[in-house]
Order: C-alpha cells, then structure tokens, then sequence
C-alpha cells in the first residue's frame, strides 16, 4: 500500500515537472519560427563616433557582413542600428569586432525584433 | 616663371577633375578597404595624395607637392600610421605619424637634378561634433635642401548635422613655414562636409592666396 502511494506521489512529482517542459516545447518552436520569419535589429552603442567620416567607416565595415540589409548611424546618440535579413544573426563577439574595424569602441548592444 | 609654373598646375588639377593644401587635414587613415583622394592648394603649395587602407590603423599611397614658395616637387610614396585613437562618449582624438620617401626635383630659381628625398610627419586632431582643433608638422630632406613646417587649426561648427547632412565648420589655419617668405599665415576657411566629400575654401587677407582642399572618400 505504501509502495503504491510512494509511486503515485513520484508520477505527481514527475507529471508537474514534465507539464512546462511540454509547455515550452511549443512555445521555443514559435520563438525559433519567429526568428526565421522576422528581421531582427541591433543597435550598438561606441563611442568616438562625431562625424560623416565615422558613418562611412561604420557602414562600409558593417555592410560587408552577410545578413545585413542595413546600417543606419546617428551621430547625435552615438549608435549604430543594424538591420538583419529574416533567419540572420549577428553575435556579440562579431558585433564588437566589427566595431574596433571600424575604428571605434562597443559601449553596448541592444536587440529587438521586427 | 612662377606664374607660369602655377598656370600649368592649375591645368593639371583642373584636367584631372580632383582639385584640394593646409596639412591639418582631414584623417589620413581610413577604414580597411577604403581609398581616399586629398588634394591640398594655398598660396605655398599643391598637393595629391591618393591611399589605401588594408587595416583601420595604416594606409599607404601616392603622395606628390609643388611647393610654389621653395620651388621643388616632390613624388613618391607615403605611409600613414594611426599610432593612437581615443574613443570617448562624444569626441575622438587621433595621433598619426607620416613617412615619405620618392624624388624631389627643384624648378624655378633652384638648378639641379632630381634627388632622393623623403619626408617625415606628425599629426594630431581632437575633436567633438561641435569643436575641433588639430596639429600637423612635417620635415623634409630633398637632397639640394632640408624644410620643415608646422600648421595647427581650431574650428566650431554652428549647427549639428546628423549623418548624412551637410556638416559645416568654421575653423582657422595657422601655418609656420620658417623658410618661407611669409613665416606665419592666417587663413581663416569654411569646410562643407558630406557624406564621403569634404571640401574647405580659405582666403589670406595678409598675402590674398586662397586655400582650396578637397577629400573624396571611397
């Protein structure tokens, strides 16, 4: 009797675990969809950036990489916004490398999606 | 034969379709891959320079002066080097060091053949969207003769553009040239700023040159 009752609490325990992990199978493959489907937008932060020069570099630089479908400077914020093509990626590492080739320094990165 | 020596460089420049001569310049080094046509004119001297970029730190090319008030050409190759870049929040300072070797040949009242000859330089530029000040200074060995000379700006712009838009400055030139007939010039100039083009028209009241330079970047 107590063996039954030990394994009925057990595939309790289990079932509540194993309930989100089923929930967040769908919901990581609406993320990972999403992904594929929809352009995602960096904006790097450097600093040293104040003039069309500096612009040119960055997008010269920036619009070599493949996935990028644009690069558009602001002076005034000091940012970089980066568009990438539907399923591209860019990573930190990258972004930053790009960065310093350009002639600049990474302050920060921020990410969102279109 | 000055004036005629000037006429002919005036036709070169203009025939070639490039056209630009104070060295506080714009930044000699530009991004890897990237070329850059500076031409340089005041009352002293004609310059082009033409370089590549392999790396965001170097760039080597073409440098080639008449100066008007040594009488002696120089052409050659140059190498720029940005020893130090400073990246703050809203400014950017550059040190870069220069060297040049080629031929220098005298014309004019100077006699003589063409010799070996070279040059080295140092400059260095911060500057803000607002604010800019510079210094550059360059020592030559021409075989039949050594010069120096040393120029420094400042300049305001009085309006900030974004990327993209005309950027306007006003900045003021002041140039030694310790052989020269006029030791130091003023000149005050306008410098337009767009995109990959840079251009600065400058007049001396003192000895009413005019300064034309022009930067191309591609």
């Amino acid at each position: 009797m107590k063996t039954k009752q030990s394994m009925l609490a057990a595939v309790l325990v289990l079932g509540f675990a194993a309930a989100p992990m089923m929930l967040s199978a769908p919901v990581a493959s609406a993320q990972a969809s999403r992904a594929a489907t929809s352009a995602e937008t960096i904006t790097a932060r450097v600093n040293g950036m104040v003039c069309d020069f500096c612009a040119q570099s960055v997008k010269k630089v920036f619009g070599k990489e493949a996935g990028v479908t644009d690069v558009a400077v602001n002076l005034k914020s000091g940012t970089i916004a980066v568009t990438l093509a539907p399923g591209a990626t860019l990573g930190d590492d990258t972004i930053k490398a790009l960065v310093k080739k350009s002639g600049y320094a990474l302050v920060s990165i921020e990410r969102s999606r279109s | 034969m000055k004036q005629q020596s000037r006429a002919l460089l005036a036709s070169a420049v203009l025939a070639a379709g490039v056209a630009s001569a104070g060295e506080a310049d714009a930044r000699p080094v530009s991004y890897p891959g990237g070329w850059t046509v500076m031409q340089m004119n005041n009352g002293d001297m004609s310059s082009l320079h033409v370089h590549y970029s392999p790396t965001v730190t170097d760039s080597i090319g073409f440098y080639g002066e008449s100066n008007w008030d040594g009488d002696w050409r120089f052409a050659g190759v140059q190498y720029n080097r940005l020893a130090k870049r400073w990246n703050a929040p809203a400014s950017q300072g550059n040190i870069y060091l220069k060297l040049g070797a080629g031929q220098a040949t005298p014309f004019g009242s100077r006699g003589g053949g063409s010799e070996a000859a070279g040059f080295v330089g140092f400059a260095a530029d911060w500057e803000t969207r607002r604010w800019f000040t510079s210094y550059e200074a360059r020592a030559y060995e021409l075989g039949f003769d050594r010069t120096f000379r040393q120029s420094a700006r400042v300049g305001v712009a009085p309006y900030l553009g974004e990327a993209g838009d005309l950027h306007t400055w006003l900045m003021v030139e002041v140039e030694n040239m310790p052989d020269a007939d006029d030791k130091v010039t003023v000149t005050p100039l306008v410098r337009l700023f767009q995109g990959v083009q840079l251009v600065e028209i400058g007049y001396r009241p003192a000895s009413e040159e005019f300064l034309f330079n022009w930067v191309y970047r591609y």
